[in-house]
C-alpha cells in the first residue's frame, strides 16, 4: 500500500466501506466522550488522512502492552485501527529481523521525517551506561534519542514507559527511567497501565490522525478522555463504600455479595483509568468485578506504595520500631526529669520522697 | 453478573434518566422541525441502568423502518414511533454494544451511501459488465461494495 | 515521591514517633514525681480517696447547679464535639483500618454517610466553641495561644477529611494527603499542649477530688 494514498482510498481497496469508517468514528467518539456530531467529521478527516507511520520501540518491558493491543480485539470494529496505521517497526511483530529490521526503522524515519509517531513500551535503563538493555548493538537510550529526533510526537504506552513501572521499582537495579526523562522538546503522551487499555491506545492514535492534534492531557500527560475519572468514582461497588459495607477477606460473604474491596487494599480512589467503564477483554470484566481490588497500575510508583493488600487508609511504613523507640525515649526523659526533681527536693532537705 | 457491567449489580431500578433523555430528544426534534438542524444523544456515555434503557426504548417505541447493517460487525437502526427520531445501535465483537445513539435527523448518516462508495461501486459495476461471467455462474447475491 | 506517598510514609511515621515520645514523656514525668504525703487528718465523714476521686470525675461531667444556665451551653456543646470526634475517629471504616494497621485490633463501622453528617455537626460545634471563646469576656481573657492552636489542629483534620470525602476543591489523592498531614500535625501537637487532657483529664479530676474531699470541701 502506497503511503501517498488516502486512507479512504486504501480502505476502499480492502473492501472497507465509508460506513465502516463512520461506525468506527462513532465508536471512538463514544470512547472519548466527544459530541456525537464529531463522528462524521472524524470519519471524513480519517478518509482524507494518510496512513500514519508508527515506529514502535520496546525497551525494558514484558510485551504485555503489545499483547493488550493486538490480542484483545476480534476482527470486527475495534481492530480497524490496524488499517489506519503503518506499523513500520516493531521488533516483536515484524517479519524481518536483524539488520533488515533496523534498516526498516531508519527508512521509515527518513521517509516520514517530522510526521511519524514513536510508540514506546518499556523503561530505559541508564545504569552502567545503559548496558542492561541493548538492541542491534546500541543502548535503549541511544535508540530512543535518535528515533524521536524527527518524530511528530512520542506515545509512552504502559506504566514502564510512562513512569518507570516495574524496572523503576525500589531498588531500581538498572537505573530505569521513564521516556519523559529522556525525550525533551517533543510532545510525550503517557498511556499508562500495566498493561494499558487497548481502547486508550487505539483511541489516542486515531484522535491524532483525525484531528491532527494531541488530545487534552492531564498533569501526568495522560489523555483526559481515558484518565479523567478515578476507578472509585466509576466503580459499580461504590454504593457499598458509601454504606460502609466492606469485604473483610476474599472469600467472606461480603466479597461474595460484591461489597467494596477498600479494606482489602483497593487503590481505586487514587487511580485514574477507564477500567471501570470500558473494562477488559472486549468489555467482559475488570479486576474489581472479578473480585480483586485495583492495584493502581496506571499511577506512578505503584509498586512502592506499601503493598497491594494494604488499605489506603493505613500508612505505608511499619511504625513499630521507630515509634516504640520514641516511646521508650519519652519514658526515659520523663523518668530522668522526675528523678532530678526528687534529687532537688532531697538536697533542699524538704519533703522526703516516699 | 451480566456481561455489560453496570447491570452486574442488578440495576433494574429507574433513575429518571430516561425522562431526561426524552426531553432532550423532544428539544432536538423541535429544532430539526423548525431549523432543519440535526442532532444526536450519545447513550453509551450516560450512566443509564438497564431499567432506564428499557424505559427509554419502551417510551420511544418502534416506527416504520428497521434496518440491520453488516458493517464491521452488526449494526441495527430503527425509526422510533416519532418520525425523525432514530435509534442507532452499533455492535462490536461478541454482540457487545460498542456505540449507541439516538439520532434526530431525516436519515441516519450510517444508512446513506457515501459518494466515495458510490463512485467505487459504479466503476466496479462497469468492470463486472466488461468481464461478463459465463451463464449459470450466478453471483447476484454478492454485495458490490467498494 | 508524591505528596500522598510522603504523607502516608515518612511524615506519618515522624508524627507518630513525636506523639509516642511526647505522651510517654508527659505521663512518666508526672506519674514518677514524688507524691507529697498528706499529713493533715482527714475530716470526719470524708469518704475514701478512690470514692472521692470517682465522684469528682462524674460531677465535673455534668453542669453544676450553682452556675445555673451559664455553663449549660459549654457542657452540651463540649459533649457534642467530643462525641462527634470519637465517632469520626472510631466508627469510620478507613479510620478503623488505620488503627488496625497500628495496633492490629478492629471493630465494626458506621455507614460513611452517617459519619459525614456527624462530621458536619462536629465542625459546627467546634465553630460554636470558638465563637463562645471569643465573645465571652471572661473566657477570652483566660484563653492562651495554646487554646487556639488546640482548636485549630482539631478542626483541621475534620475539615480536610470532609473535603476529601466529598472530592471538593482538588483531586482526591491531594485532599487525602492534606488530610493525613493535618492528622500528623494534630498528633505531633497533642502531647505538648492542652490537648494532652485526652490522657490526663480523669487523672487531674480524680486527684483534685481526693485532695479536696480529704479536706472536707463540700463541692
Amino acid at each position: 500500500m502506497s503511503d501517498r494514498e488516502t486512507l479512504g482510498a486504501a480502505l476502499a481497496r480492502c473492501g472497507i466501506s465509508r460506513r465502516a469508517l463512520l461506525k468506527y468514528s462513532s465508536y471512538l467518539a463514544t470512547l472519548m466522550a466527544l459530541p456525537p456530531a464529531a463522528s462524521s467529521a472524524m470519519a471524513e478527516a480519517l478518509a482524507k488522512a494518510r496512513r500514519q507511520s508508527v515506529i514502535w520501540l520496546s525497551f525494558q518491558e514484558c510485551t504485555g502492552c503489545t499483547e493488550s493491543l493486538t490480542r484483545s480485539f476480534s476482527p470486527t470494529l475495534e481492530d480497524l485501527i490496524f488499517n489506519l496505521i503503518s506499523l513500520d517497526y516493531h521488533h516483536t511483530l515484524m517479519a524481518v529481523s536483524g539488520a533488515a529490521a533496523e534498516a526498516a526503522r531508519l527508512e521509515a524515519m527518513k521517509e516520514n521525517a517530522g510526521k511519524y509517531l514513536v510508540v514506546v513500551d518499556g523503561s530505559v535503563p541508564l545504569g552502567d551506561d545503559g548496558a542492561y538493555s541493548t538492541i542491534a548493538g546500541i543502548t535503549n537510550r541511544q535508540m530512543l534519542t535518535e528515533t524521536v529526533e524527527h518524530a511528530l510526537a512520542v506515545i509512552s504506552v504502559g506504566t514502564c514507559a510512562a513512569f518507570g513501572g516495574l524496572p523503576h521499582a525500589d531498588p531500581n537495579p538498572t537505573g530505569a527511567v521513564p521516556v519523559s526523562a529522556i525525550v525533551t522538546g517533543k510532545p510525550v503522551i503517557n498511556i499508562s497501565g500495566c498493561p494499558p487499555l487497548p481502547e486508550a491506545m487505539a483511541g489516542t492514535v486515531s484522535y491524532i490522525l483525525s484531528f491532527g492534534k494531541l488530545p487534552e492531557l492531564d498533569h501526568l500527560h495522560r489523555p483526559k478522555a481515558f484518565f479523567g475519572d478515578s476507578i472509585h468514582d466509576r466503580c459499580y461497588r461504590r454504593p457499598f463504600y458509601e454504606r460502609g459495607m466492606f469485604a473483610k477477606s476474599f472469600d467472606d460473604d461480603g466479597a461474595r455479595n460484591g461489597w467494596c474491596l477498600y479494606e482489602l487494599g483497593c487503590k481505586g480512589p487514587v487511580t485514574y483509568n477507564s477500567c471501570a467503564t470500558l473494562k477488559w477483554n472486549g468489555g467482559t470484566s475488570f479486576p474489581i468485578q472479578s473480585g480483586h481490588g485495583c492495584l493502581g497500575c496506571s499511577e506512578p510508583g505503584f509498586w512502592d506504595k506499601g503493598g497491594f493488600y494494604r488499605p489506603l487508609a493505613a500508612g505505608t511504613g511499619s511504625p513499630g520500631v521507630a515509634v516504640g523507640a520514641a516511646a521508650i525515649g519519652g519514658v526515659a526523659v520523663g523518668a530522668a526529669s522526675a528523678a532530678l526533681h526528687r534529687r532537688r527536693l532531697h538536697d533542699q532537705g524538704g519533703e522526703k520522697p516516699k | 453478573m451480566s456481561a455489560d457491567g453496570v447491570a452486574g449489580c442488578g440495576l433494574r431500578l429507574r433513575t429518571g434518566l430516561a425522562k431526561a433523555v426524552l426531553s432532550e430528544v423532544a428539544r432536538l426534534l423541535e429544532r430539526l422541525s423548525d431549523a432543519g438542524e440535526t442532532g444526536a444523544v450519545d447513550l453509551h456515555s450516560l450512566p443509564m441502568t438497564d431499567g432506564d434503557r428499557a424505559e427509554l426504548e419502551e417510551r420511544l417505541g418502534r416506527g416504520e423502518i428497521e434496518a440491520t447493517l453488516s458493517v464491521a460487525g452488526v449494526s441495527r437502526v430503527w425509526e422510533t414511533r416519532y418520525a425523525g427520531v432514530w435509534w442507532v445501535r452499533h455492535f462490536g465483537s461478541d454482540e457487545r454494544i460498542a456505540a449507541e445513539e439516538i439520532a434526530i435527523t431525516h436519515v441516519p448518516q450510517i444508512l446513506v451511501a457515501h459518494p466515495a462508495d458510490i463512485r467505487a461501486a459504479a466503476s466496479a459495476l462497469r468492470d463486472d459488465l466488461a468481464t461478463q461471467p459465463p451463464q449459470g455462474a450466478s453471483e447476484e447475491s454478492r454485495h458490490v461494495g467498494p | 515521591m508524591t505528596l500522598l506517598d510522603a504523607a502516608r510514609g515518612p511524615v506519618l511515621q515522624l508524627a507518630l514517633a513525636i506523639f509516642a515520645f511526647g505522651v510517654a514523656w508527659r505521663l512518666s514525668s508526672l506519674l514518677l514525681l514524688p507524691f507529697a504525703r498528706d499529713k493533715s487528718l482527714p475530716r470526719t465523714g470524708a469518704p475514701p480517696a478512690a470514692f472521692a476521686a470517682l465522684r469528682e470525675i462524674l460531677r465535673r461531667s455534668w453542669p453544676q447547679k450553682s452556675f445555673g444556665r451559664a455553663s449549660l451551653f459549654m457542657t452540651v456543646n463540649s459533649y457534642v464535639f467530643h462525641l462527634g470526634l470519637a465517632l469520626i475517629v472510631f466508627a469510620f471504616a478507613p479510620h478503623i483500618l488505620f488503627i488496625k494497621s497500628l495496633f492490629g485490633v478492629s471493630w465494626g463501622n458506621l455507614p460513611n454517610n452517617v459519619i459525614y453528617a456527624v462530621a458536619v455537626v462536629t465542625v459546627a460545634s467546634l465553630a460554636a466553641a470558638l465563637i463562645r471563646r471569643i465573645s465571652n469576656p471572661v473566657q477570652r481573657i483566660i484563653s492562651t495561644f495554646d487554646d487556639y492552636v488546640a482548636w485549630f489542629v482539631t478542626l483541621l483534620p475534620v475539615l480536610t477529611g470532609l473535603a476529601a470525602a466529598s472530592h471538593l476543591i482538588a483531586r482526591y489523592e491531594t485532599l487525602l494527603a492534606i488530610h493525613i498531614l493535618s492528622v500528623a500535625l494534630f498528633l505531633a501537637w497533642l502531647p505538648f499542649g492542652k490537648l494532652m487532657h485526652a490522657f490526663l483529664v480523669f487523672v487531674t479530676r480524680g486527684m483534685t477530688g481526693a485532695y479536696l474531699s480529704r479536706r472536707g470541701a463540700q463541692l
